[in-house]
């Protein structure tokens, strides 16, 4: 039952986007990024911000989940027009109270930098919600690969993060059950001092411990009967091919983030 | 109506792609002293139906009443219900955590209260109740025990709560058959002897059959058939429509009915088994 809680926010569907190689999506998002950080005028900005609009849409994502994700830097963004209104000096005048005033390049600036957060945290939100937690860390795998290089055993590390990914819900799953088990039996992990709070936690962390280290042994037994051996070159089920449509959508975007740069100047 | 739900409907992650309804508009009711068996094919949701009737999970729509009233209205305190219907979970010995039996049948009566004294006098009945015998396993570490112990520990554990109701969640998964048999023969006196209602589910429906006052069969969050055992049992095709089976010996009577002989197919044990074959040949000798 690991669908029963998501990890992150993987919004399963069936969009171009969520079926794209997750290598594809990283580095189409590493691109933007990039380009982002390079494009200086509104118009590019407000391009790209469009384009992030369209690439929701066809998504097929509800569009309240991207709300959801915006919500948390909305407080940084609101802290940012701030700063930016009344401390940044130039331009024209454009409201005096007081000794406070407001220019007009404050302004500017200050919508410009919010934008651009915005418009970062929709290219994020973008590839967590269309792609499962797995498939990102294959993806970031990948580009770690050069590190092997130096002596890091990324192969191991991103088996290591795909098994913790693959449990974490198991996991969660099997400590409400066992606290649905021992509520039964009348405990009770709400009230009373904090030391009580912490002590009545036995009875639940003593089981889940045994039980993650039972599953650990059977996992390794069985990682093993089916031939694992560290260092070992594997292959995967699902092969990690780069398709026609991947070309084309890396294409799509540098083209795109092209276009961007044009209206830049 | 002593517990039962009306029109209970469950939904799990309401509001998410993941939404699940797991129980539809599921009715039911047991009598004082009933005993009852859930019947339904994996993932027919007589877990989710279990775990409603002592407030471990909270309906999606309709309601739980224990004793005429609805479970959720204030009025009703989780812990003092929970006293009262005791519900022994899946695997429950996979929830021990104690160094003893002792403690580990311990934990409930000491989470209402009770003194050391009181707690003592229900460890020890529970374990009689169970046919542990507390010379022998009150300090012993519960994973020390065979698996047929663990799992009477864990009943224990829960009928040192002393409750009116028990509800037991496939408390035969995992057990070889001299521990089913012992388990069963068990609930049989918690319910005969001491007057529990005892709610069984189950889809292994071998020694339990002919134990059931009622029957309540899910498949798919609905209840597609309830009543008295022997009407229920009468469905064969049905049942094994769902990919459930009656009880062995009774498929053995379906087909000495179906070879021509004058068997009766209302046979849900071993002994009435043994009795029907034995007078079936007496008269077949005639
Ligand atoms: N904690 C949960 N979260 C989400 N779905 C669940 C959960 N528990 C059970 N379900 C789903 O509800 C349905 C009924 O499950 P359950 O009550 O466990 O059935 P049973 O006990 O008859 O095997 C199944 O489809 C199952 O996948
Ligand atoms: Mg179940």
């Amino acid at each position: 039952m690991s669908r029963s809680i998501t990890l992150g926010q993987y919004m399963p569907g069936e969009s171009l986007i969520h079926q794209l190689n997750p290598r594809v999506k990283i580095l189409a998002l590493l691109m933007m990024l990039a380009v982002m950080f390079i494009v200086q005028t509104f118009y590019a900005l407000i391009f790209l911000l469009l384009f992030a609009v369209l690439l929701l849409a066809s998504s097929g994502v509800p569009f309240s989940y991207f709300l959801r994700g915006i919500r948390p830097i909305l407080y940084i963004a609101l802290f940012a027009l701030v700063i930016y209104f009344f401390f940044t000096r130039g331009g024209v005048v454009l409201l005096r109270i007081g000794f406070i005033t407001v220019e007009s390049d404050g302004v500017r600036e200050g919508l410009f930098v919010v934008t651009r957060l915005v418009a970062l945290v929709l290219y994020s939100l973008l590839l967590t919600l269309t792609t499962t937690p797995l498939s990102l860390t294959h993806g970031m795998g990948y580009f770690l690969k050069p590190l092997k290089y130096i002596g890091l055993p990324t192969d191991e590390v991103a088996m290591i993060m795909s098994i913790a990914l693959r449990f974490i819900p198991t996991l969660m799953e099997e400590s409400q059950r066992l606290m649905r088990a021992q509520l039964s039996r009348g405990a009770d992990f709400e009230s009373g001092s904090i030391f009580r709070k912490a002590k009545s936690l036995v009875p639940l962390i003593v089981p889940l411990f045994i039980s993650a280290f039972r599953r650990a042994d059977e996992l390794a037994l069985a990682m093993e009967a089916r031939g694992f051996r560290l260092g070992a070159r594997r292959t995967r089920l699902h092969e990690d091919i780069i398709a026609p449509r991947d070309w084309a959508v890396l294409v799509f975007v540098a083209a795109t983030l092209a276009a961007a740069l044009v209206l830049n100047i | 109506m002593f517990i039962g739900t009306e029109k209970l409907s469950h939904i799990y992650m309401p509001g998410t792609p993941y939404a699940t309804k797991a129980l539809e508009e599921v009715s039911f009711s047991l009598d004082r002293g009933d005993f009852a068996l859930l019947i339904g094919p994996s993932g027919s949701g007589k877990s989710t139906l279990i775990q409603h009737l002592n407030g471990l999970l909270k309906p999606s729509g309709g309601k739980v009443i224990f004793e005429d009233r609805e479970l959720g209205s204030d009025s009703v305190d989780l812990l003092a219900l929970r006293k009262r219907i005791g519900l022994v979970f899946q695997m429950a010995e996979e929830h021990f955590f104690s160094e003893t039996v002792y403690d580990e049948v311990a934990f409930a009566p000491r989470n209402l209260g009770l003194d050391e004294v009181k707690v003592e006098q229900n460890v020890k009945l529970a374990l009689e109740r169970v046919g542990l015998e507390w010379e022998v396993v009150h300090d012993r570490h519960p994973f020390q025990l065979s698996s047929g112990q663990k799992r009477l520990v864990a009943l224990a554990a829960v009928l040192s709560l002393q409750p009116e109701v028990l509800i037991l969640d496939e408390p035969t998964a995992g057990l070889d058959p001299g521990g089913r048999l012992h388990l069963f023969a068990l609930l049989k006196s918690l319910n005969q002897q001491a007057g529990l209602t005892v709610l069984v589910c189950t889809h292994h429906m071998d020694e339990v059959a002919d134990l059931a006052d009622s029957v309540l069969v899910l498949n798919r969050g609905k209840v597609i058939m309830s009543g008295p055992a022997h009407d229920i049992f009468a469905r064969r095709q049905e049942f094994n429509k769902l990919g459930l089976s009656l009880p062995e010996v009774t498929e053995v009577m379906h087909c000495l009915a179906a070879a021509g002989l004058p068997a009766r197919t209302d046979i849900y044990s071993l002994e009435q088994a043994r009795a029907e074959i034995n007078s079936l040949k007496r008269r077949l000798e005639k």
